[in-house]
């Protein structure tokens, strides 16, 4: 029988009893007849394997893949991405023990228009049904869907308390507001709208990789700038710069508090969602790596000892080998 | 004496009834009929006239365009100074004359500025005019110009797809049949596109021209889960070979962006997501000998397509070379027992394609190609009995595309019974097939360019690979004179799995079909 699966379908099963139970009865009408249709069984006479794909199509789905902004060797080492949005997630999820791969992309690959999303595995049998995107927002429920599918029993709910517990808190809303907020508009400003940085930041890592051309590359640049000026323009009227850096400035200066002597925040004995968080901004801001011409958010964050720390425990500890690389470079840099 | 009531009742009935069709259909046949004679004989006499006077010596004195107010007279210069007697060594015969100023208006004619027909007239000046000798003849050329802007605003209905439409067009713009061109649409498939373009004549010569351009268009591409976002740049020269051929050598600079991906995109199609330069060199090549275009019962059409991109000094971020042919050819066939052309025909085409993935500027080692630069195949336009885009490599539902294609069908074409062969409508019969293959990865290693052209040869190899994914069935055919509307049953024959084969009916519009 026909196949009559359209392309925009979300899911496309191949022949089951149901659809075609619901095609009988909602194309009542013009049903084929039977012996018609038996004879369009017949064809195709011949069906062959499977067409391979094009060299460029990833060809390893076996394993989770994080899509983050990454350089090309900083996918394969899995070093941590140079953007806070998707540094967080890659974080998270390597606190959460996932086993997966970073690929390096860009925002128009993304199903939100926001990079990271993560494309789960798929079995190499199922090829034809690839799992649909994660989206950045809803990771934490894929995780926690996911622990719950692993250990099913009490471990897992104990788990799922505790997350319950970390969201419900009153004061981790107030803090992620702060990140969200503050610490993100300065960076905002002093990635996009500062000239030196957007030149020796934006451009090398965000811009110059997605093509070659001069003409393109400027266009992107004004796009970029415009696109960050309005995001800004989203929270005040007008953008004051040093309202944006003073209030970041107090925000790190509450964070530092809020973490005081202990190892991670809110007195865990193992990073969270929050400590991903923290990190994905002080990781960018303090990464040797990173050429960060205009250094007053650096400086300023460099002033609370126990936020460095932080960091340096989170790339020394679950970085591994990839925060190790780091570290001897940035030995070298602070001579 | 008859009753003039009577009499009067028949008029009226008379008139009642109209004129009979029959006698009415009759009469117009004998005044056309007549007509024809009268034109022919006074063609004849013409002919007569020039002929014996065919040998006699003319001087082109002058040659005069009435009423080209618009156009420069530079420009007209270059097209009539060769032909005026001063400047040639020789006196003319009258043929030649005449020959040679037909030469004349008929570039006029091809620079499409003035309306059809040209009159051409001939005087002779004065004798009394000291400064004429008796051979001298005066060219006297009547145009009318072409509106100088022209604009329209309509609405498409095509493949699967409506669009509204605004065009522009500036003609004779500097004088010399310089043209622009500037089309805006909005549709459901091409979201929108805005193109402009400026041509003109070079040296005043019709089939010689320099057109440039720019584009900005969105194309939603559902057969591979993305919408393509162009904006971009062209450069062509275009001329015409004594043997008919029509060449095209031009420069594209595109800056393409792949956008907008359904929520199921493949990961090939997610990989392949952003932005990409193509800066390329291209050369097409046509030539064109079928009796219509839209319908051929005889002839044939050749054509090749050859682009470089990114290699060298070109730049850009993707670096191929590319080349296409195509060739249809169709036969009248013979029916016995029927006079004359029965109508009947068969008509025959191949295409093929290949793209070689070349290394990027200097650098040393080349890239993989990109889904917007692959072909794809499939569909009522070209292989008929498959979706659009439902031949060749998929990932989930996503038509990826090809490095190497080909494809052929075959049709044999039959005029409707009681509409007859002189009409645009055929009833066919058709079987076509093709393969589309991406370049098979190699894991050998060695050079670059040898392992390029390992996975080539094995590429090659798979293309004889078992039968090519065929369709065959029948429908109907219709041939407007701007593009060749089907109707067609199919069923496909043979598959890839995952190949999108459609069981049924399929309509397809197409302006240059397989």
């Amino acid at each position: 029988m026909p196949q009559d699966a359209d392309a925009t379908s979300e899911e496309r099963p191949y022949p089951s009893p149901p659809k075609i139970q619901v095609r009988q009865t909602s194309r009542q009408w013009f049903t084929t007849p039977q012996p018609i249709r038996r004879l369009f069984d017949k064809f195709p006479l011949r069906t062959y394997p499977v067409n391979e794909l094009p060299q460029r199509s990833p060809q390893n789905r076996e394993r989770h893949a994080l899509w983050v902004f990454t350089t090309n060797t900083g996918a394969q080492l899995g070093a941590p991405s140079f953007n806070p949005g998707c540094l967080k997630w890659q974080a998270y999820m390597i606190f959460k023990g996932i086993d997966f791969v970073t690929i390096s992309s860009n925002n128009h690959a993304s199903p939100t228009g926001a990079l990271p999303f993560l494309l789960p595995a798929s079995s190499p049998k199922l090829l034809g049904e690839a799992a649909l995107p994660v989206p950045s927002n809803r990771i934490e429920r894929w995780i926690r869907e996911k622990e719950k599918n692993q250990h099913a029993g009490t471990s897992a709910l104990t788990k799922q308390n505790s997350a319950m517990s970390e969201s419900s808190d009153m004061r981790y809303e107030a803090y992620m507001s702060l990140l969200n907020y503050r610490v993100r508009n300065a960076y905002l400003y002093s990635l996009y709208l500062s000239p030196p940085n957007f030149a020796s930041i934006v451009l090398p890592l965000y811009i110059n990789p997605s093509t070659s051309n001069t003409l393109t590359r400027l266009a992107l640049s004004h796009q970029l700038r415009s696109a960050a000026e309005t995001e800004l323009l989203k929270q005040s009227p007008i953008i004051d710069v040093e309202a944006i850096y003073r209030d970041c400035d107090r925000a790190m200066e509450s964070l530092s508090e809020l973490l005081g002597d202990d190892e991670f925040f809110f007195g865990k004995g193992t990073p969270e969602l929050f400590d991903a968080s923290v990190f994905a901004y002080t990781h960018v801001l303090l990464d040797e790596d990173l050429d960060w011409q205009h250094t007053r958010l650096r400086d300023g964050l460099e002033q609370y000892s126990n936020l460095v720390e932080h960091q340096k425990r989170i790339a020394e500890d679950w970085f591994g080998a990839r925060g190790v690389r780091k570290e001897s470079k940035s030995r070298e840099g602070l001579k | 004496m008859a009753d003039p009531l009577e009499s009067g009742d028949d008029i009226f009935d008379r008139l009642k009834k109209g004129v009979d069709p029959k006698l009415q259909r009759e009469k117009t046949r004998l005044a056309n009929e007549r007509d024809l004679a009268q034109f022919e004989k006074a063609q004849r006499r013409l002919g007569e006239l020039i002929q014996d006077n065919s040998t006699l010596p003319t001087t082109i004195s002058s040659i005069r365009i009435l009423n080209a107010t618009n156009t420069r007279r530079g420009f007209l210069n270059r097209i009539f100074n060769p032909i005026v007697s001063a400047n040639q060594d020789r006196p003319y015969t009258l043929a030649e004359a005449i020959r040679e100023v037909s030469v004349g208006a008929d570039k006029l004619h091809k620079l499409d500025i003035f309306h059809e027909p040209i009159s051409l007239f001939i005087d002779r000046p004065a004798q009394t005019d000291a400064s004429t000798t008796p051979t001298d003849v005066d060219i006297f050329l009547s145009v009318v110009e072409k509106s100088r802007f022209k604009f329209k605003t309509g609405t498409d209905i095509g493949n699967a797809e409506g669009s509204a439409y605004v065009h522009g067009l500036a003609r004779n713009i500097f004088g010399g049949a310089e043209s622009l061109n500037i089309n805006a649409s909005f549709g459901t498939r091409t979201r929108s596109a805005y193109q402009a373009s400026f041509e003109t004549p070079i040296l005043s010569n019709p089939n010689l021209r320099w057109e440039l351009g720019g584009l900005a268009s969105s194309t939603q591409k559902p057969w591979s889960s993305h919408e393509e976002v162009l904006k971009g740049g062209w450069m062509k020269l275009r001329w015409m070979t004594l043997g008919g051929g029509r060449h095209e050598l031009g420069y594209n600079g595109v800056w393409r962006q792949i956008t907008g991906l359904a929520s199921n995109a493949s990961p090939s199609v997610r990989g392949d997501a952003g932005d990409s330069v193509k800066s390329s060199l291209m050369h097409t090549w046509v030539k064109d000998r079928r009796d219509s275009p839209q319908l051929p019962t005889k002839g044939y059409l050749n054509k090749s397509t050859l682009e470089l991109a990114g290699w060298g000094p070109l730049q850009g971020d993707v670096a191929f070379g590319k080349a296409e042919v195509e060739a249809q050819g169709a036969i009248p066939v013979p029916i016995p027992g029927i006079q004359g052309e029965s109508g009947v025909s068969l008509t025959t085409g191949l295409r093929a394609g290949l793209l070689y993935p070349l290394p990027l500027g200097t650098e040393s080692d080349s890239k993989p190609s990109r889904i917007n630069d692959r072909f794809q195949l499939g569909g009522p336009t070209d292989v008929r009995g498959f979706r659009l885009s439902g031949l060749g490599p998929r990932d989930g539902s996503d038509a990826l595309g090809g490095d190497i294609y080909a494809a052929a069908s075959a049709n044999l074409l039959f005029p409707l019974p009681c509409v007859g062969k002189d009409k645009p409508f055929r009833f066919q019969i058709f079987a076509n097939g093709g393969r589309l293959l991406a370049l098979k990865t190699t894991d050998e290693g060695g050079a670059e360019g040898e392992k390029v052209r390992q996975s080539l040869s094995s590429t090659m190899a798979e293309l004889g690979n078992g039968l090519p994914s065929m369709a065959a069935g029948f429908g109907l055919v219709y041939a407007h004179p701007v593009a060749r509307f089907e109707l067609n049953f199919s069923l496909p024959l043979v598959l890839r799995r995952g190949e999108d084969g459609r069981k049924g009916l399929q309509f397809g519009i197409g302006i240059n079909m397989l």
